[in-house]
């Protein structure tokens, strides 16, 4: 708890213009908050001395800067000695709001109220340094795993690299060539994956394990314990983080049925074509005659969901490539490809040139209706949907079917072993894959120190399994970094601060144990939540679960923020002056009401902002407080739940949700409307939609009327 | 299932095609720009991506049975909006070039006109004929004597015997190539159905019925190039075709040349049935409507040589029998000139040289007709014709040239 706390009010960059800031002095003066109340034009310049002259001659212990929005200016007022509170009267009060009015300067007076709450409220964290264990775990030795391995040795950190079959290399080892690599990108290349090995090989830090599979992980980033399989015999190894890189495999040939997959000989998977090719000779099945005319077919049309989700743009370039294999045989060699979208990203877009430069390979948009074949055993094929005018049949000697890259998760049982309450396996995504959310956080799965690289993260190919193996060793290096520093890892990167639990009032329900989106928490024998320190993302979601309020970080806390709530001056008797807690999400929705600001968007100055870590942090309680202090209503501005979900922590508005069930109950046992508490989404990039929403959502409080409890 | 049609995706025929200036062909994604821009293009006949397809597949029969490579005018909007710069108007030409050598009846003709190393031996036929009616006369070692006279030179009979007889096989040529090409086109399934969601056509379903009723219409849409005109009248944006100019001057150069064809019908008509013998004078109005057709003819005929010149690819291709056609055109009628103003210039030794070049081009220009460049002629007004039909039936439904979705 900040004893001494000094207060520093800017009138920069038009605050001075919009409120009376003497006033604001005042409201901090009587607030006594035990240090300074400063004034200054601009507090960012040569003022900020003054800030760090003060933490050292008055011993403050907090500061709270009335100036711009705490995501600016971090460095400039990050202070020694001192915790720092913000107050956003730039952004969200001058820029926004219409100037020298009441109602702007009663929520800039409120804001610093609040603000000197929260300074009062918090306490420096004890960072918690127990973990320093300083090896990756790599599971998988395809490319991405070697490529994991490789980067991770190379900065000088241990490797254990763990391959389930007798050698390394994963599929890359069978392909007969891989897509172009260098400019001009129109050439299919050697695969190098024999040097990768080699390298791997060469490097003294790496432990390599084939014929291994993990058994149990336990533990969290910084000390994980892992038990290996290997030949036969466990192996214990210390990690700090863990590279998941445990590869595809084709889907079931079930999927490909109605293509004669089975059914006819001469109809093969890109797979098997592959290794005909490495093989060295294209056949047909049936009898080994040449292969004269093949038919590609990527797979991709509708009726395809069995395996569309696991395709993406490899399906398009392994077709192409395989179609200049076909070439290859001589000039009366066709290839013909047919597909719903070629996808040919980046600079495969040389390579797809360089396909169509060549005569003797068509291609067309098209869907297979049907596979037949003759006497002969050659394949007919019915095609629709093409640009040729009416549906066509083609004769060839080989059917290859574009099959779909499954990760290798989908079908995985306990794959990592990992010993956590919330299962043993890494969650997934909607179609399977180990990852979070592809766009926002790649490689970063649900579990914490456990990173995703290759085709068990999206559909790719090599060059793109080499490039996230090395990313994903970034990540886990990051990951044993900050872990033995005692910092979150991501998103809230070096947060020093972790829930407490106030144990003695456990009622051990369980529920923080169940909605941690990360499985931090396990269960001790009293079934009492047991933190793993390094596995925590600091969201907050178990403060907002918690039914008895037991769990509070150092620097946020349900008392802190029902403090600030109760800290808002409620006009009464004033139908025009209600007064709305907006909770925001500081990861989206708080920076959209900043660029509100900064686009000089104006909203109802009714509003009280308090940027929550997510909104799964907020505990029902908290609105409860805060229509029972008397505003009239409460709106949750944060991101869009879901199977796209766009939440920094996975789960927290999907929860949320849930937690609007008790909230609603709430309010009718206080004979409340149930329209006066909202949940609004609103993405970072939507800050023009924000006046709107309030502009609404307190229109609809003014017709509801005032909240009846103010004054009680 | 069992209406797919057999495809036989043909090579050869594919390079041939790439081959005719139109290799840029290959990078096309079948987007359909083109078609979507192409002011000639209808729902019921979609192109030129619909010709793309084909070319990439090597349809040829598909390709040769098909209309649109003549409802095609070679505005060029497709070429400029392309998205891939895969030129689609080279590959029209090309297919143009294509099929005028394959419907050539007989078919070494199409070859020789196709192909540069023939060019003398398509010159020494007529130089032959004419040098042996010189040598007959004995004009090889001197010439008529007194005031001008072409036909002391070349008697008239002489001069006809020729012609009419060289025009006649070449006639029997173009109409064997015609109904070759309508045959075809005739076996060929309606162009109409490449989508499934390409609305029913009534209008592509009567493909090959009578063309009796449409030939007035298709005639009138020749003479006024309606058809022509709306190559410039609804451009797909603001981008520079390069090729604006053409339906303006394509309809002096065409008028022109009907100028001269009834000038030259004039006078054999006042030749043979009033015997009123050549030369006329000046100031006869068949002679000037055959100077001021002339001048027309060359007048078109330097814009379009000075074009292909200064717009070079930007204005797509220009081939072989693209520039033969032009200058032979160019060259029969200048040498036309040259001819009169010589004969009035009373200069005998340079006079009676240049008719005996003229003759020779004349020659090449009009027996030549259905393998050149010319035989658009032919070709062109066979799928007017064919297509007469179906784009009678649009009109009558008003419905606009390309309805949603019809791409």
């Amino acid at each position: 708890m900040a004893k001494k706390i000094g207060v520093y009010i800017c009138s920069g960059c038009g605050i001075g213009h919009s409120i009376d800031v003497e006033r604001l002095e005042g409201v901090a003066k009587a607030a006594a908050p035990g240090g300074p109340v400063r004034r200054s034009a601009a507090f960012c310049l040569e003022d900020a001395r003054q800030i760090q002259a003060d933490i050292e001659q008055e011993g403050l212990d907090g500061v709270v800067i009335a100036a711009c929005s705490p995501r600016v200016n971090t460095d400039v007022f990050g202070f020694k000695g001192a915790l720092v509170e913000r107050v956003n009267l730039r952004e969200q009060v001058a820029w926004s709001h219409p100037p020298n009015e009441d109602e702007t300067q009663a929520l800039a007076d409120d804001y610093l109220r609040m603000g000197l709450v929260q300074a009062q409220k918090s306490s420096p964290p004890t960072p918690y340094t127990e973990a320093h264990e300083r090896t990756v775990l790599v599971v998988g030795g395809g490319v991405a795993g070697l490529s994991a391995a490789i980067s991770a040795a190379r900065s000088d950190f241990g490797v254990v690299l763990v391959e389930k079959g007798p050698e390394l290399g994963g599929y890359a080892a069978r392909l007969h060539r891989q897509f172009p690599k260098r400019p001009p990108y129109d050439q299919l290349a050697a695969v190098d994956v024999a040097e990768k090995i080699r390298m791997v090989r060469s490097l003294p830090n790496v432990r390599i394990l084939t014929q291994a599979q993990v058994q149990e992980i336990s533990g969290e980033p910084g000390r994980f314990r892992v038990i290996i399989q290997a030949a036969g015999a466990p192996v214990e190894v210390q990690v700090g983080a863990i590279v998941l890189a445990t590869g595809w495999r084709p889907a079931e040939p079930h999927a490909y049925a109605a293509y004669g997959l089975g059914r006819c000989p001469n109809v093969v998977t890109s797979v098997d074509f592959e290794e005909m090719v490495a093989k060295g000779r294209i056949g047909r099945p049936s009898d080994g005659r040449p292969a004269l005319r093949v038919a590609f077919l990527l797979c991709d049309g509708e009726g395809d969901d069995a395996h569309l989700p696991y395709g993406g743009n490899v399906s398009s370039l392994v077709a192409l490539k395989q179609a200049t294999y076909v070439r290859q045989q001589g000039k009366d060699a066709s290839a013909y490809v047919f597909y719903e979208d070629m996808q040919t990203p980046g600079q495969s877009e040389y390579f797809y040139r360089r396909v169509q430069a060549d005569p003797g390979i068509f291609l067309s948009r098209g869907q297979v209706r049907g596979v037949a074949e003759d006497r002969d055993r050659n394949v007919l094929l019915d095609v629709s949907e093409t640009l040729m005018g009416g549906d066509i049949r083609l004769v060839v000697d080989v059917l290859v079917l574009s099959t779909g890259m499954i990760p290798s998760t989908v079908d995985a049982d306990g794959q990592l072993g990992l010993a956590y309450l919330q299962g043993k396996d890494v969650p997934t995504t909607r179609f399977g894959y180990a990852d979070s959310n592809f766009i926002c956080f790649p490689y970063e799965t649900r579990r914490t120190g456990i990173y995703s690289a290759g085709a068990v993260r999206a559909a790719m190919d090599l060059a793109a399994s080499v490039r996230d193996g090395r990313a994903a060793a970034l990540k886990a290096i990051q990951s044993i970094e900050k872990s033995s520093a005692g910092q979150a890892v991501h998103p809230r990167v070096g947060d020093l601060s972790y829930p407490n639990f106030f144990m003695q009032k456990c009622t051990s329900c369980g529920r923080c144990t169940q909605e941690c989106p990360f499985g931090a928490l396990e269960l001790d024998e009293r079934k009492h939540p047991v933190l793993n320190t390094n596995r925590c993302r600091r969201c907050g979601i178990c403060m907002g679960a918690c039914p008895v309020q037991i769990i509070s970080f150092n620097d946020y806390s349900v008392d802190m923020l029902s403090t600030m709530i109760r800290a808002v001056e409620i006009p009464e008797g004033d139908e025009e002056k209600p007064r709305i807690l907006v909770l925001a999400c500081e990861n989206d929705a708080y920076p959209a009401l900043d660029m509100a600001g900064i686009n000089r968007l104006r909203y109802p100055s009714s509003v009280r902002v308090i940027p929550v870590r997510c909104l799964g942090s907020v505990n029902s309680i908290l609105i409860a407080d805060a229509v029972s202090r008397g505003f009239d209503g409460v709106a949750l501005l944060g991101c869009k739940p879901g199977e796209d979900y766009q939440c920094h922590f996975i789960r927290g508005s999907e929860l949320l949700e849930t937690r609007m069930g008790n909230v609603r109950e709430t309010l009718g046992r206080l004979a409340l409307e149930p329209e006066r508490v909202q949940v609004m989404e609103v993405a970072i990039s939507e800050s023009e939609k924000i006046p709107p929403m309030l502009d609404e959502f307190v229109r609809t409080i003014k017709t509801i009327g005032p909240n009846p409890m103010k004054g009680f | 299932m069992a209406d797919a049609t057999l495809i036989q995706p043909d090579l050869e025929f594919k390079t041939a095609i790439l081959g005719l200036d139109a290799h840029d062909l290959s990078v096309c994604y079948q987007c359909g720009t083109c078609t979507a821009v192409c002011p000639q293009s209808t729902a019921d006949n979609p192109f030129p991506r619909k010709e793309m397809v084909w070319v990439q597949w090597g349809l040829r029969d598909r390709v040769l049975g098909n209309s649109s490579i003549w409802l095609c005018h070679q505005c060029g909007i497709c070429n400029t909006y392309c998205p891939r710069d895969a030129k689609p108007a080279n590959v029209m030409a090309a297919l143009r070039d294509y099929s005028i050598t394959h419907y050539a009846v007989p078919r070494f003709m199409g070859q020789a006109l196709e192909q540069p190393r023939y060019l003398l031996l398509l010159f020494a036929i007529p130089a032959v004929i004419f040098l042996t009616i010189l040598a007959r006369l004995g004009h090889l070692t001197s010439l008529p004597a007194g005031r001008i006279v072409f036909s002391k030179l070349f008697p008239v009979e002489d001069i006809d015997a020729v012609f009419l007889t060289a025009i006649g096989l070449s006639l029997v040529g173009a109409v064997a190539g015609g109904l070759r090409y309508w045959r075809a086109m005739r076996a060929s399934p309606p162009a109409g159905a490449s989508r499934r969601d390409a609305p029913a056509s009534e209008g592509a379903s009567s493909s090959g019925g009578s063309p009796g009723r449409h030939v007035l219409s298709t005639i009138l849409d020749i003479l006024t190039h309606r058809k022509f005109r709306q190559c410039d009248e609804a451009p797909a944006g603001d981008r520079d075709t390069y090729k604006r100019h053409v339906p303006a001057t394509h309809l002096a150069v065409f008028w022109g040349f009907l100028g001269l064809v009834v000038t030259t019908t004039s006078v054999g008509i006042g030749l043979y049935v009033f015997g009123y013998p050549t030369p006329w004078p000046v100031w006869h109005p068949v002679k000037i409507l055959g100077d001021v057709s002339g001048a027309a003819v060359i007048g078109a005929a330097s814009i379009f040589l000075w074009r292909r010149i200064v717009d070079g690819q930007k204005a797509g291709k220009s081939t072989y029998s693209d520039w033969l056609f032009l200058v032979i055109l160019g060259a029969t009628t200048l040498t036309g000139f040259l001819c009169q103003g010589l004969r009035l210039a009373d200069l005998p030794t340079l006079a009676y040289p240049t008719y005996f070049v003229h003759l020779l081009l004349i020659f090449f220009l009009l027996v030549y007709i259905p393998y050149s460049k010319f035989a658009h002629l032919v070709y062109r007004t066979v799928a007017m014709l064919h297509a007469a039909p179906s784009s009678a039936a649009l009109r009558r439904a008003d419905r606009p040239l390309h309805p949603p979705g019809a791409m």
